[in-house]
């Protein structure tokens, strides 16, 4: 589910990004009230163990493996905010150090494995759980379901990410940027390959792991102590089911992609262009009045030469100056 | 005595090394158990970090420039590579990025293994069915297959040709570059800076401080864990014989998962305690002896000329 670089736009990524950015912030704040001093090394401990089960090749019935990502294992024990932290952290090494999952992506992938999978595995859990004994069956079926309701949430919006590419990103002919399946695609080939395979690894390992957690050591369910009762959060599962509700509606809107809008799009919405904007694309075209030489006319072969000639000169240009870099570099380390 | 029946039926792997130097390819094909399997991840981890570690310690441009201009280059180049749309600036962007990886000493060959057998396998398999006019409509640029009629399948309904449209191939195309060029822009951030340098990095430009103390501590931790999951793995598979259920084994899973998960919490603890005995107060200081070099300066200015060029090649070019 890791979305690599280049499968969604850097608009998609910006937004993505954004989103999380509060969410981060919320964790962090919660999780170190509770913890103190003791924040840096359960976080770094829960994120390594994190990274190490998403290597876990788990036995399936037909006799190959899948992967499961433990993320609803670890919001069930940790909470919800703790492993966001915990696996937005692990996602960090994955992306910056493994190149698994996408460096820009990074704030996507966050938002679907760190953020909506571990949420709602854990509000499901508590949900079936309540407040039962920690070693009534109650818990581990919580755990079935929420790992199970959390990796198809997360998967669902992957899907929309990756489904609302196309609509949003393509060129004058239709072909795709990014991306290329639009949302009747994405979302059944998605929710196909996670209700059925990915979503019972899940929901599987997750219970599996708190029961014998049951039977070995029940303390370890425990380790944050009893989170508040789920009412608490009422109001934040209505803004939620308000946005997931909204979002579509705006992703299908027509028009230009947000933030792309040219620049008498922007006369049209605000009514006026604002200053800076005008400036600056008077001042590009000065620069580069189409990109070819004063004193020619634009005649068809005559440009297309031009742009050749001014692309070989600016590879060579490139190819030079990094060349002379890598003397740079070397000289000094002799000096 | 009779041999016991289990005994004498085949085993799945016997020799010791075998499946490890198996590549992922072979595994998929030939059924390898999921011990070996998780095995090999985690022996992989292990062996591609020794291997870029030795890089970084080598002797070439992308070592030399500071590790925060090289993650912001980095940064603007991944934003450069997926803002392109045409397929001439990509290739040019590629094939500057392999001269990259080529005076920053690192061996082609297990550059463009890295970037260029995973990518068009793991991306082509996934953007192959876009580039037929059923997935998604186009102009035709082949016609494969004549139908009497239209098809009805449920509730779609496919036109009497199946062709590649020009659309989807160009789609294709484009995103099996992009991802190339990112792959390789990651690759090289990764193959020449030191992990200690990237963290450093990353605190100067603009992550806080407290996410960057628990990723330093983490990415400590990750080989103590993954030697313990090794160990794990290894153990058992060392006292196993014949063939066992899949329920048999998904137990030995969790309970590998739930047995880590103990030891990592009183690791945990141990860790706090030997902090707070160290006078850990919840603020950590960190000593940073980053200099920004006119080197450097220079470079982050290239990267910008480079980018602007690119990027205005590509909305001009169309």
């Amino acid at each position: 589910m890791h979305i690599p670089d280049s499968y969604l736009s850097p608009q998609t990524t910006v937004v993505m990004g954004a989103a999380m950015l509060p969410v981060w912030g919320a964790a962090v704040k919660k999780v170190k009230n509770n913890l103190t001093t003791k924040f840096v090394p359960l976080m770094a401990i829960g994120a390594v163990f994190s990274f190490v089960i998403m290597m876990f090749n788990i036995p399936i019935p037909d006799g190959t493996t899948a992967h499961a990502v433990g993320g609803g294992l670890l919001a069930i024990i940790l909470g919800p905010w703790a492993a966001c932290i915990c696996i937005s952290i692990s996602l960090a090494i994955q992306a910056l150090f493994f190149g698994d999952g996408g460096i820009l992506a990074f704030g996507a992938n966050c938002f679907n494995i760190a953020f909506i999978l571990p949420f709602f595995a854990y509000y499901t859990y508590r949900l079936i759980a309540g407040n039962s004994e920690i070693t009534s069956s109650r818990r581990w079926i919580g755990g079935l379901i929420g790992g199970y309701v959390g990796i198809n949430m997360a998967a669902l919006c992957t899907a929309v990410e990756f489904g609302v590419q196309p609509l949003l990103f393509h060129t004058a002919n239709g072909a795709p940027l990014y991306a290329p399946y639009p949302l009747g695609l994405s979302v059944p080939a998605m929710a196909f390959a996670h209700l059925l395979i990915a979503g019972p690894v899940e929901g599987i390992l997750t219970a599996l792991v708190i029961r014998h957690f049951q039977a070995s050591n029940p303390s370890l369910l425990n380790i944050m102590g009893n989170a508040g009762p789920v009412s608490v959060y009422r109001k934040l599962w209505w803004a939620l089911g308000v946005l997931i509700l909204l979002s579509p509606l705006g992703l299908l809107a027509n028009g230009t992609a947000w933030g792309e809008w040219g620049l008498d799009e922007i006369e049209k919405m605000i009514g006026f262009i604002p200053h800076g904007m005008q400036n600056f694309s008077d001042k590009w075209h000065a620069l580069m009045p189409d990109y070819g030489l004063p004193g020619l006319d634009n005649t068809l072969g005559q440009s297309a030469a031009v742009y050749v000639l001014a692309a070989i000169v600016g590879t060579a240009l490139i190819t030079g100056v990094t060349l002379l870099f890598g003397k740079l570099a070397r000289s000094k380390n002799a000096g | 005595m009779a041999v016991p029946e289990w005994l004498l039926v085949p085993q799945e792997q016997i020799s010791p090394n075998a499946s490890i130097k198996t590549s992922f390819l072979k595994n998929r094909l030939r059924k390898v158990s999921f011990i070996d399997k998780t095995l090999e991840e985690l022996t992989t981890v292990v062996r591609d970090e020794i291997f870029s570690e030795a890089i970084a310690g080598r002797d070439g441009l992308l070592q030399k420039i500071n590790p925060a201009a090289k993650v912001v280059s980095i940064f603007i180049l991944i934003c450069v590579a997926c803002l392109i749309r045409h397929i001439i600036p990509l290739l040019i962007l590629n094939i500057w990025l392999l001269l990259l990886a080529y005076i920053s000493s690192i061996p082609l060959s297990a550059f463009i293994k890295r970037v260029w057998l995973v990518v068009p396998l793991f991306t082509g398999i996934i953007v192959f069915p876009s580039i037929f006019n059923f997935i998604q409509p186009g102009t035709p640029l082949l016609s494969l297959f004549h139908f009497s009629q239209r098809i009805h399948f449920g509730p779609w309904v496919f036109p009497s040709v199946l062709a590649i449209t020009s659309q989807g191939v160009w789609g294709a195309v484009i995103l099996i570059l992009r991802a190339g060029a990112c792959i390789s822009l990651a690759a090289l951030l990764t193959y020449t800076t030191p992990w200690q340098s990237v963290l450093k990095a990353l605190q100067k430009v603009f992550v806080p401080q407290i996410f960057v103390s628990v990723l330093e501590m983490s990415y400590r931790y990750i080989y103590l864990f993954l030697q313990s999951a090794s160990e794990i793995f290894t153990a058992r598979r060392s006292r196993s014989l014949g063939h066992t259920s899949t329920k048999e084994q998904r137990s030995f899973v969790s309970g590998a998962i739930g047995s880590l998960w103990s030891k990592a919490i009183n690791l945990s603890k141990e860790i706090h305690a030997a902090m707070i005995s160290r006078g850990y107060t919840g603020r950590p200081d960190t000593i940073t002896n980053f200099r920004i070099r006119t080197l450097d300066w220079l470079w982050i200015l290239f990267i910008v000329t480079v980018s602007a060029l690119l990027i205005g090649g590509d909305r001009i070019f169309a």
